[in-house]
């Protein structure tokens, strides 16, 4: 309840919740700073520091106290500038499968000075330090444990900084629409599709092999590993991609209604499993699913499409974030 | 520039800064606590950066513990209490000790480090010369360098990386410190009681006089007592206050008799009397202070048999008396083989090469008081520095370290030594501690006497003329006995042995440079207190400045001077803006338009330059060089303030001709 009231009443006070159009820049008004632990530890120090100055009567003892006091407001605007104008662009956040640790990039780069141990956090998670130099631009990668599949929303990032001596905590928060499609976990123990195994040619559905090996093609980026012509490689002709002809006949559908499971987790996670172990063996496939149809073919294009259709399943768009306070 | 998660380990490099900052702000202390307490900080140091190199667990709690209970009680064994100046300080240090080897987490690193700050505070207690005091600033920055070090998250900065920034921040807090140490309202310590010892007894003379007492005295602006005189004030010179006699010689320490033997003030002459009143402030002791030599003893108070005044209660609140003295006198002609056995006792053990110094002059000068009292006056008027901050000396035989080798020191110093080479030349002395001069208050014509007064001189016992008073401080700085320790101390302190010698040489000048560093620091540092500070104010035009207008002041300058550094901060780093480029593409557009060749608004930059290429053969390649650096800045990755720069200045150079090809 608590919690709630501080929460709101931080969103309130830094507006959170836009989603901003990157870059964003870290302008002077969206950087808060407040004193660390160690700050009011360090003020207590100087008063007692200055007491004992005054009771002894130590002109040194002053010397040193206002010093040192300086320093720590001298310290309050380097650790200001230290996060002052950085400029923040969303970077990559590649699926992964549920389970798996999903990484939420962001590019961080400095228009002036070198910065020194910027963090990057997810509200109470782990932050990741980096230091950024310029013309530079860092890459931090935030991780994130993923329980269940769907689209996982990266939420409000604070970006701040304690550099030089900790006596202020500097932050300011950045919302980008950050996501991880998280794919449903892969069933192992679900086997092969079923059309892949035992009765494929009374079916008239060829296994991987029967195909009529057609011509050779130039290789574009996706191609499994397995049609990639390592003999004419070899022979010094170049990346080269076999490729078969597929007939309506040589078509493996992954069905809903044929992945046998408990519930709609379970029955997605045996497709997802099919889905890699088709593409796998190069095997053209398409994905039938109550409400959703997606036509055979194969690549990574297909393989992603399939997988992504599996991830949002009766999913809303804008679910609730996993694993984050309701 | 790859991330790096956060880090929950100490990193050794780090904990061996913080071991040698620690290291440097202790050595100072370990020339002046006992050697097992340098011993223990060392061994302990040393074993916590062994235990960081080899990746160790810290010793269990309860071991630390143990050694900590231990410590103290070595410190209480050592001085008998754990209060006081140097009993404190070894106990701070036994406890940072402690929290180096306890220390696992950041956050007790940073205690470590605060801790740090108050070990440099505790050395201002001992000294706050101007070497000590850049030594000091030297450990502050190796602490705050530390501290870069431990907020810095990833690869382990260089030693520039520590120390710079380290630097920086030291260097853009001065302007803020001094406008504070100006400002800030002063208020005269102490705020609570201080242990007897914490400052070489803030408090006053005392009844045992060591080197280096009365020059730690010195530092303090604190009212001893004021004097209103009748008629007229005698000359500065004449001005000695009396206080304890010191008689009783272990070969380090002066002290009184402990049998303080009373007697009368009978003088076979007494001229030139002196009537005044005395103002004395608290000081628990039980001495009156009378100038030389005291007609009869004030209502509550018995004279001694050396002159000095003593009150039958220790004096806890400030104590008004009226006084004569005679500034002209003759007693004591006669004394007894007793009292004369006592004003010749010397440990032999100690000094050895003064007493021999001593015999050799009564040897050779055939015991002639007169003239072997010349031959010590010449030695010290030769090769003897006056000075607040005299090196530390031999704890055996201090007086022959001082004589024979530093040959620098304080009036204790030549007061001490002196009455010891008469000693062993066979002429009875003793030392008087009290105060000389004073200064004048100039509303009121009243003399204030501080603490900073005090003084200490020698009475030699003289056939036929009985207990004469004779000062060496003044023979080697006679300014310090004319016109008080400010001059003596400041440039205008010109020892006449000195110009015989080096005839206002270059060492000379440097010491008299020196000198006159030292004599302002004192004054306008060590010195700054209320008195100062209003004084300071007043000097610039604002008299009377109570603390709420100071407090005022404070704001408004701490606001102007952060203010200024703040701008300068940001002004500095401030990011260079893209329109900075558009500015000088525009421009650069304006000439070519000027001359001819207008830029069509819907045509960009590079179709532009293909038209100036074709048209303007001999601008081509400026205009190239200027486009190119247009488009990197505002389509490109961006540009540094050089390259905007430099692009400002390729088009304020660029020339179009007028005439068109």
């Amino acid at each position: 309840m608590f919690a709630d009231l501080r929460q709101s009443i931080s969103d309130w006070i830094f507006r959170a919740s836009v989603p901003e159009t990157p870059p964003v820049t870290l302008v002077q008004r969206r950087i808060f700073i407040l004193p660390t632990k160690q700050g009011y530890t360090f003020a207590a120090t100087m008063a007692l520091l200055l007491l004992a100055s005054i009771n002894y009567t130590l002109s040194l003892g002053f010397v040193l106290t206002f010093l040192l006091m300086s320093m720590g407001g001298v310290a309050m605007l380097h650790t200001w500038r230290n996060l002052a104008h950085l400029k923040l662009r969303p970077g990559r956040c590649d699926p992964v499968f549920a389970g798996e640790i999903a990484h939420f990039g962001v590019t961080i780069e400095t228009p002036s000075i070198t910065r020194f141990s910027i963090g990057l956090r997810r509200r109470a998670d782990d932050a990741v330090f980096a230091d950024i130099v310029v013309g530079d631009p860092a890459s931090l990668s935030l991780p994130a444990h993923t329980r269940r599949r769907g689209l996982m929303q990266c939420g409000r990032l604070e970006v701040f900084t304690r550099y030089p001596v900790g006596l202020f905590h500097a932050w300011s928060y950045v919302e980008f629409n950050l996501s991880v499609l998280v794919y449903p976990k892969p069933d192992t123990a679900a086997g092969s599709p079923p059309s892949l195994s035992g009765n494929a040619n009374e079916e008239g559905i060829p296994v991987p092999g029967d195909e009529e090996f057609n011509m050779l093609r130039g290789y574009r980026a996706g191609d499994a590993p397995k049609l990639i012509a390592w003999k004419a490689l070899a022979r010094e002709q170049g990346l080269l991609t076999k490729e078969f002809s597929a007939t309506a006949s040589s078509e493996l559908w992954l069905d809903w209604e044929q992945a046998r499971g408990t519930g709609i987790e379970a029955r997605l996670s045996v497709l997802a499993h099919w889905v890699i172990q088709a593409e796998n063996f190069g095997q053209s496939y398409g994905l039938r699913l109550p409400g959703t149809r997606i036509p055979p073919d194969r690549g990574d294009a297909q393989r992603r499409r399939c997988l992504e259709a599996l991830a949002l399943f009766q999913e809303p768009l804008h679910a609730p974030l996993p694993g984050d306070p309701q | 520039m790859s991330a790096v998660p956060a880090e929950r380990f100490l990193d050794v490099r780090n904990v061996m800064w913080l071991m040698a900052a620690m290291m440097f702000v202790v050595a100072p202390h370990m020339l002046r606590l006992p050697t097992w307490v340098g011993v223990f900080f060392v061994a302990v140091a040393g074993w916590r950066a062994w235990i960081a190199w080899s990746a160790l667990h810290v010793p269990p709690r309860l071991l630390v513990a143990a050694i900590t209970i231990a410590a103290s009680v070595g410190t209480f064994l050592q001085y008998g209490r754990i209060t006081g100046r140097e009993a404190g300080v070894t106990l701070l240090l036994v406890m940072a000790c402690l929290k180096l080897l306890e220390m696992r987490t950041q956050r007790e690193v940073v205690l470590a480090i605060y801790l740090g700050f108050f070990l440099v505070m505790t050395n201002f207690l001992f000294s706050q010369s101007i070497p000590l005091g850049l030594y000091m600033l030297v450990c502050v920055w190796l602490f705050i360098a530390t501290l870069v070090g431990f907020n810095r998250v990833g690869r382990a900065p260089t030693v520039a990386e520590r120390l710079r920034p380290a630097g920086a921040l030291l260097l853009q807090a001065l302007p803020l410190m001094a406008a504070f140490f100006l400002l800030f309202p002063r208020v005269q310590g102490p705020l609570w009681a201080l242990p007897s010892d914490a400052r070489s007894a803030t408090s006053g003379l005392s009844d045992s006089m060591a080197p280096g007492n009365i020059s730690e005295l010195i530092k303090s602006d604190a009212l001893a007592f004021r004097v209103s005189f009748a008629a007229e004030r005698p000359p500065y010179s004449a001005m000695y206050w009396r206080g304890p006699v010191l008689a009783d010689f272990d070969g380090v320490t002066w002290k009184m008799f402990g049998f303080g033997q009373s007697g009368t003030l009978n003088y076979a002459r007494a001229e030139n009397p002196v009537r005044y009143t005395v103002t004395l402030e608290p000081s628990n002791k039980n001495w009156l202070f009378a100038l030389d030599v005291p007609a009869a003893a004030p209502p509550g108070s018995y004279p001694l048999a050396d002159l000095q005044l003593r009150s039958r209660r220790p004096v806890d609140q400030r104590l008004r008396y009226d006084m004569q003295s005679y500034l002209t006198y003759k007693y004591g002609e006669q004394i007894g083989p007793v009292q004369r056995g006592w004003h010749l006792r010397l440990d032999e053990s100690r000094n050895p090469r003064a007493i021999a110094l001593g015999r050799q002059w009564a040897r050779e000068l055939q015991g002639d008081p007169r003239a072997i009292l010349a031959r010590a006056i010449q030695l010290y008027n030769r090769e003897f520095t006056y000075t607040l901050e005299p090196p530390l000396l031999d704890t055996r035989s201090p007086y022959d370290d001082f004589l024979f080798n530093t040959k620098r020191g304080f009036c204790e110093h030549y007061a001490g030594s002196f009455a010891l080479l008469m000693r062993a030349a066979g002429i009875p002395s003793r030392v008087v501690t009290g105060y000389q001069g004073g200064e004048v208050n100039p509303f009121n014509q009243e003399l204030i006497v501080r603490q900073a007064d005090a003084h200490a001189w020698t009475e030699i016992w003289v056939q036929h003329e009985g207990w004469v008073r004779v000062d060496p401080t003044a023979a080697v700085s006679p300014l310090r006995v004319e016109s008080g320790v400010n001059a003596a101390l400041g440039p205008i302190g010109v020892f006449p042995s000195m110009i015989a010698a080096d005839k206002l040489g270059l060492l000379a000048g440097m010491r008299y440079g020196w000198q006159m560093v030292n004599s302002s620091w004192d004054q306008w540092v060590i010195g700054y207190n209320m008195d100062k500070q209003r004084q300071f104010f007043a000097d610039l035009g604002f008299p009377s400045l109570d603390w709420r207008t100071l407090g005022v002041w404070l704001v408004i300058a701490v606001f102007v001077v952060g203010g200024a550094v703040a701008l300068g901060l940001v002004l500095r780093d401030r990011p260079p803006r893209r329109e900075a480029s558009l500015v000088a593409w525009n421009r650069f557009c304006a000439k070519l338009a000027a001359a001819g060749l207008p830029r069509d608004p819907h045509e960009g930059p590079m179709d532009y330059l293909a038209r100036i290429k074709a048209s303007r053969p001999g601008e081509a390649a400026d205009a190239e060089a200027i486009t190119q650096r247009y488009v990197e800045a505002r389509y490109g990755p961006g540009a540094t303030r050089e390259q905007l720069r430099e692009l400002a200045s390729r088009v304020r150079e660029f020339r179009a001709r007028t005439h068109t090809a």
